[in-house]
């Protein structure tokens, strides 16, 4: 039973940073019909820049604001830069490919993804680059927390399942709740009749590339709290956050939470139960049996097409 | 129509191949055939990573190499130039393939430092023996490079640390000497932690350890599940990485999950800048060179010219190769009356090096059976409460 908990927990804590990572994916995917395979590397500059941001604020031996601050900055600081970069890469990379054949966004999108790994490796080189939690307040985020059973919760994975699911919970508002949520869902349905009811699509767009970005920057750092990050790490993290999108039904905001989640338990009790060896393949195994036998995920609807 | 255009694509690879084969002997041929003279400047090439997850390794050995070329060669009489080659491990064997051509390609490299990988020995050694190219491992360890039916590396590769036939089981001993009943072992689906998780994993066996093996692709970033299936009981987890922060990573999620058992990391893992959790163990192939007296000159010399540098593993064994590297070329030289006329004759000199009082301690000299260093052996450290490394066995 210990180890069933441990797992759902290894799970939950992973499959919280899936469920970020697919956010973002379904955003842009819902609105622009664009499968952004730049967005995984977006998640690995958001660990950079937490990882600058804790440079800049003290380090981690002895940083200069309290424990909590810096975590908040950190987060604070890998949003807003994603959220920049997402700007940048829908103005430059997308916008002017916006009519063109659907290959080619999907082209750029791969090309503005090894641009942005490899610029970054260039520039920081290819070292991983630890956040070094566990020196602050003397390791106190791995070994405080509260048990279950005999399954320790340490902080460092409260902080990181409550701040994700907080995280979705906000977007699920602002989606559901505001004005400009009510413009991306009307976008997404139809984009010509929104704009002839006179919603600014180019705005609209954007914007989702802002609201994905920031939550790839906020999973990039919830993230790195815990694991070493380097400059290609974003292709395969992207690719699980691509996989638990179209598990939960790819431009469904509750599908990518669920298919992040589906995901992160599957990898835990994969690695747990099955074997730690092909632990990667059984989870892209689980992509092609949706594929196969349910290509609209789990909350997607079925496409149909009248002849 | 189809089966001329076959024909013709036939004819082409055929030609092509005749011409690639051809290109390639004359290359070796120049590499045997042209004498350099050894009053002019030669070069020694060497290949490590200096990026990437073992970058601190290549660097630091970096550092030993260029501080050894400046103030040994001109005791030799000899003007060297030290080339590098950058082979990070996440890029795998082929970028050591490549530098290995550029290395041959150029007839004043008359010696290579490294491969300092396993993998990229057995990648590149039967293109440097072809090209007649002595190379010389600081840090190579895999066992089969040496021994073996079916080795990886060819006679013109030697190393100057002993191999995982001796680290294994020394780290397997040292974990049965601190009470070890039950040892978890990782390995990285890759030679290097297989082999010396093999070695480890058959001492322990044999001593009535229970041991568990786990095999992690080297793409997991994250080891939860993986310290999820660590017993509890377990004293040691055996994690021969060739990443530091791996290691750092997995003694943080044995902490995070409440397990007892100690991360015993390789050589690999052996950076006290990354891997700092207290109470761990690393091993590696050189001992604490500032334990021989002998030494104070050369530990000084290199601490002026890299102020703030920490006095690590690594470097030293690099600073020995070249001076088993710069000892074998002046032989040739001599052997040439002043010039070099095949890189071979380095290659049959490199075997018959003795190093009196070498930096590692001791004399240092081939086996006759192998070309790994005679009466090596590995040293074990703990990590300390304040992240320094102390020598333990």
């Amino acid at each position: 039973m210990d180890t069933f908990i441990q797992l759902t927990l290894n799970g939950l804590t992973l499959g919280s940073v899936y469920a970020l990572i697919a956010l973002g994916y379904s955003l842009v995917y819902g609105i622009l019909k664009l499968l952004n395979f730049a967005h995984g590397d977006v998640f690995m500059v958001g660990t950079f820049i937490g990882f600058g941001a804790i440079q800049l604020l003290g380090g981690t031996v002895n940083p200069i604001v309290p424990v909590w601050a810096l975590l908040v900055l950190i987060t604070l600081a890998a949003m807003a830069g994603c959220a920049c970069l997402g700007v940048v890469i829908e103005r430059f990379a997308y916008r002017p490919l916006r009519d063109a054949p659907r290959i080619a966004p999907l082209i750029s999108a791969l090309g503005v993804s090894f641009f942005i790994a490899y610029s970054m490796q260039l520039l920081f080189g290819a070292e991983p680059k630890n956040y070094d939690t566990f020196s602050l307040n003397g390791g106190a985020l791995y070994t405080d927390g509260f048990d279950i059973g005999n399954v320790r919760v340490p902080m460092i994975r409260i902080i990181t399942i409550v701040s994700a699911f907080v995280m979705m919970f906000f977007l699920w508002l602002l989606v559901t709740r505001t004005r400009v949520g009510k413009a991306m869902r009307a976008t997404s349905h139809d984009r010509e009749a929104a704009a002839m009811m006179g919603i600014d699509i180019d705005k609209v767009i954007v914007f989702a590339f802002v609201l994905g970005s920031a939550l790839a920057g906020a999973a990039g750092v919830l993230f790195a709290l815990r694991i070493p990050t380097f400059a290609t790490i974003g292709f395969l993290i992207g690719l699980k956050g691509f996989t638990a999108a179209v598990i939960g039904g790819i431009g469904s905001i509750p599908g990518a939470m669920a298919g992040g989640l589906v995901l992160g338990f599957a990898e835990s009790y994969a690695q747990g139960y099955i074997s730690t060896r092909w632990s990667d393949l059984l989870v892209f195994v689980l992509l092609i049996l949706f594929l196969v036998f349910r290509p609209q995920g789990i909350f997607g609807k079925a496409d149909i097409r009248k002849v | 129509m189809k089966r001329r255009g076959m024909s013709v694509i036939a004819a082409v690879a055929v030609v092509a191949s005749a011409f690639a084969s051809t290109a390639g002997a004359g290359s070796t041929t120049a590499a045997k055939t042209q004498a350099v003279s050894c009053k002019g400047t030669l070069k020694i090439g060497f290949t490590a990573p200096f990026t990437g997850g073992a970058g601190f390794l290549g660097n630091e050995q970096l550092s030993w190499a260029k501080y050894a070329v400046k103030t040994l060669a001109p005791k030799y009489g000899l003007k060297i130039r030290l080339i590098t080659g950058d082979t990070p491990v996440e890029q795998g064997p082929a970028i050591a393939q490549t530098i290995a051509q550029k290395f041959i390609a150029d007839k004043t490299v008359v010696a290579v430092l490294g491969p300092s990988t396993s993998g990229n020995v057995a990648a590149s050694s039967d293109a440097f023996f072809a090209a007649g190219l002595a190379h010389i491992s600081p840090s190579a360890t895999r066992t089969s490079l040496t021994k073996g039916a079916t080795r990886a590396a060819t006679p013109a590769f030697f190393r100057v640390v002993p191999g995982d036939y001796i680290q294994g089981p020394s780290d397997a001993n040292f974990m049965i000497k601190k009470g070890a009943k039950n040892v978890v072992l990782f390995d990285f689906q890759e030679p290097y932690s297989e082999g010396l998780s093999d070695a480890a994993q058959i001492v322990l066996k044999a001593k009535g350890v229970t041991t568990t093996r786990l095999s992690v692709a080297n793409t997991v970033t994250d080891f939860s599940s993986f310290v999820t299936k660590v017993p509890s009981s377990a004293d040691f987890v055996f994690f021969p990485t060739q990443k530091p922060g791996d290691a750092q990573n997995i003694a943080q999620q044995l902490l995070e999950q409440g397990k007892k058992a100690k991360v015993f990391g390789g050589d690999g893992s052996n950076d006290a800048s990354q891997f700092k959790v207290p109470g761990s163990f690393v091993s590696n192939f050189a001992p604490d060179i500032s334990g021989f007296a002998y030494n104070k000159a050369v530990i000084a010399g290199w601490k002026k010219d890299n102020p703030g540098e920490a006095l690590g593993s690594f470097g030293p064994p690099a600073y020995l190769s070249v001076q088993v590297a710069l000892n074998a070329i002046k032989k040739a030289c001599d052997v040439g009356k002043g010039s070099i006329k095949d890189r071979r004759d380095v290659v049959r000199n490199v075997k018959k090096i003795v190093v009196k009082n070498s930096i590692l301690g001791g004399d240092f000299r081939f086996s006759t059976k192998s070309n790994d260093p005679l009466n090596a052996k590995f040293y074990i450290f703990e990590i300390q409460s304040n992240g320094s490394y102390k020598l333990v066995g």
